[in-house]
């Protein structure tokens, strides 16, 4: 027995599908021709499986933002958030940020994952505190629940009536009580009723944690998410983003209207001691919030985008994971037709998300579509047409 | 409920017939029973049975407890447990 001895059974299949040349975890983009296409084992592709919401990655005022920043402030902070690595860019986008919000306060991370593990780490201590997470949660809130090292509880997917039966349960010791939940969930598209959770969590004397990472600048009517969707904005405690799908670059963020949230900055492991973003990264984000602020055209074009797929996709007679929404999900019986399947829309050169257990609700097998409001008319028929393909080839999978 | 064993534990029997969705390979349920090794469950599943086995005894069992728990034995005594307090 050796360290590497466990890793075997999952080496055979990774590197079998590796050496076929149809590994779905090891494409390369050889080379980035717009916001949906990409050179792909040499041929150009429709990008259908990045999260580039609202396309921004080629945002002319977002490039020229970054590049000034690198120019003026360099390449790196060499710093991390807490001691030596903060510059006045991370506290305006943290401002910018709050503002846009309506939270008071806002606390800038280098990642998304980051985000969610550095502030449910910090907020829940053992012995004291209990975190009840919905069951699809990203693997960064459970890391994050296990970092922390407090009393953990699953309650089942959307159901605010699983999350009442729990927290009726607790022990009354246990004085904090913090509930995460997701905006909307990012392997079927589907979003979450954040009023019921909201009642639920503060009949029982909780906070509610919000994670907008697929929903910020994308849900409600100003682009603030699925809080803003539901008119919760004000009645959330925690709302946690990235910068890395609708704002087009890296890094994350957790915004409060409780001014406690500053206590993250001297408490939160993830924050302290990383090095905080590339003033490129902050440079960028910053230029797209303000895109997403006063260029509502932009969500408009997606949600267009969302409908045209959402409908084509649901004629050809596939089992869809949910209503519309910026991921469409086509379900399939097992992971060998949906491997297959990921494999035919390749070749027909649209990429998409192949999603197998064990990362998936209900142990699923999934293709994931990300639809861009970059995608244009001729994005749109192609992907359409391999779906149309697909239809064809896999009859059994609908 | 042919291939559980004679156990005059309740808890046992009613966790076996709860555990069936995932034992796909129909093996005779024991304490022993591991839930990885023998039922070759993915872990998700495992917790999405607990989330059966709690409301079933409107108990909530933490995830550093089922972390902790290997085979059907163990799920049984950490239920006990947590009933008693």
């Amino acid at each position: 027995m050796n360290l590497f001895d466990k890793f075997e059974d999952k080496a055979v299949v990774y590197n079998q599908l590796s050496d076929i040349g149809k590994n779905p975890f090891t494409v390369v983009m050889e080379e980035i021709i717009s916001p949906t296409r990409a050179k792909i084992k040499g041929r150009e592709t429709v990008l259908a499986g990045t999260h580039n919401y609202l396309g921004l990655t080629f945002q002319e005022e977002a490039i020229k933002a970054a590049q000034t920043a690198l120019a003026e402030q360099g390449t790196g902070t060499t710093g991390s958030r807490f001691a030596n690595g903060t510059f006045s860019g991370h506290r305006h986008l943290e401002e910018q940020l709050a503002d846009y919000l309506g939270l008071g306060h806002c606390v800038v991370f280098s990642t998304g994952y980051q985000a969610n593990l550095g502030a449910i780490s910090a907020l829940a201590h053992p012995g004291s505190d209990v975190i009840l997470i919905d069951a699809d949660c990203h693997a960064c809130i459970y890391d994050g629940c296990q970092l922390s090292g407090a009393e953990t509880i699953r309650f089942r997917h959307n159901s605010p009536e699983s999350l009442d039966k729990r927290m009726a349960r607790l022990d009354p010791e246990l004085k904090g009580r913090l509930v995460c939940i997701e905006g909307m969930y990012s392997m079927f598209g589907d979003v979450a009723p954040i009023k019921e959770f909201a009642e639920v969590t503060h009949k029982h004397g909780g906070m509610l944690y919000v994670d907008e990472a697929h929903s910020f600048g994308v849900y409600g009517s100003t682009g603030r998410g699925c809080s803003e969707a539901d008119d919760m904005m004000e009645h959330i405690d925690f709302y946690s983003g990235t910068f890395s799908k609708s704002l087009a670059s890296i890094g994350g963020f957790v915004a409060s209207r409780h001014k406690e949230l500053e206590y993250l900055r001297f408490s939160s492991r993830p924050y302290m001691f990383t090095a905080s973003p590339s003033p490129a990264n902050i440079a960028s984000a910053t230029a797209a919030l303000t895109a997403i602020r006063s260029k509502h055209e932009i969500r408009t074009k997606l949600w267009e985008n969302v409908a045209r797929l959402h409908g084509s996709i649901k004629q050809l007679g596939f089992t869809l994971a949910a209503d519309p929404a910026p991921v469409i999900s086509v379900l399939f019986p097992n992971r060998e037709i949906a491997f297959a399947a990921w494999s035919f829309l390749l070749e027909q050169g649209v990429y998409v998300n192949l999603a197998i257990p064990p990362g998936t609700p209900n142990a699923t097998s999934l293709l994931r579509l990300s639809v861009s409001a970059a995608h244009n008319g001729d994005d749109l028929d192609k992907i359409v047409a391999a779906y149309n393909g697909m239809a064809a080839q896999f009859v059994d999978a609908k | 409920m042919s291939a559980i064993q004679e156990d005059n534990d309740l808890v046992f029997h009613k966790i076996c017939s709860l555990i069936e969705p995932i034992n796909q390979k129909g093996l005779k349920l024991t304490r022993e029973t591991d839930f990885i090794a023998d039922l070759e469950a993915e872990s998700v599943a495992v917790l999405d049975v607990v989330m059966e086995i709690e409301d079933n005894y409107d108990i909530s069992i933490p995830m550093n407890v089922i972390s902790e728990i290997k085979t059907i034995g163990e799920l049984v005594d950490a239920i006990h447990e947590i009933k008693k307090q």
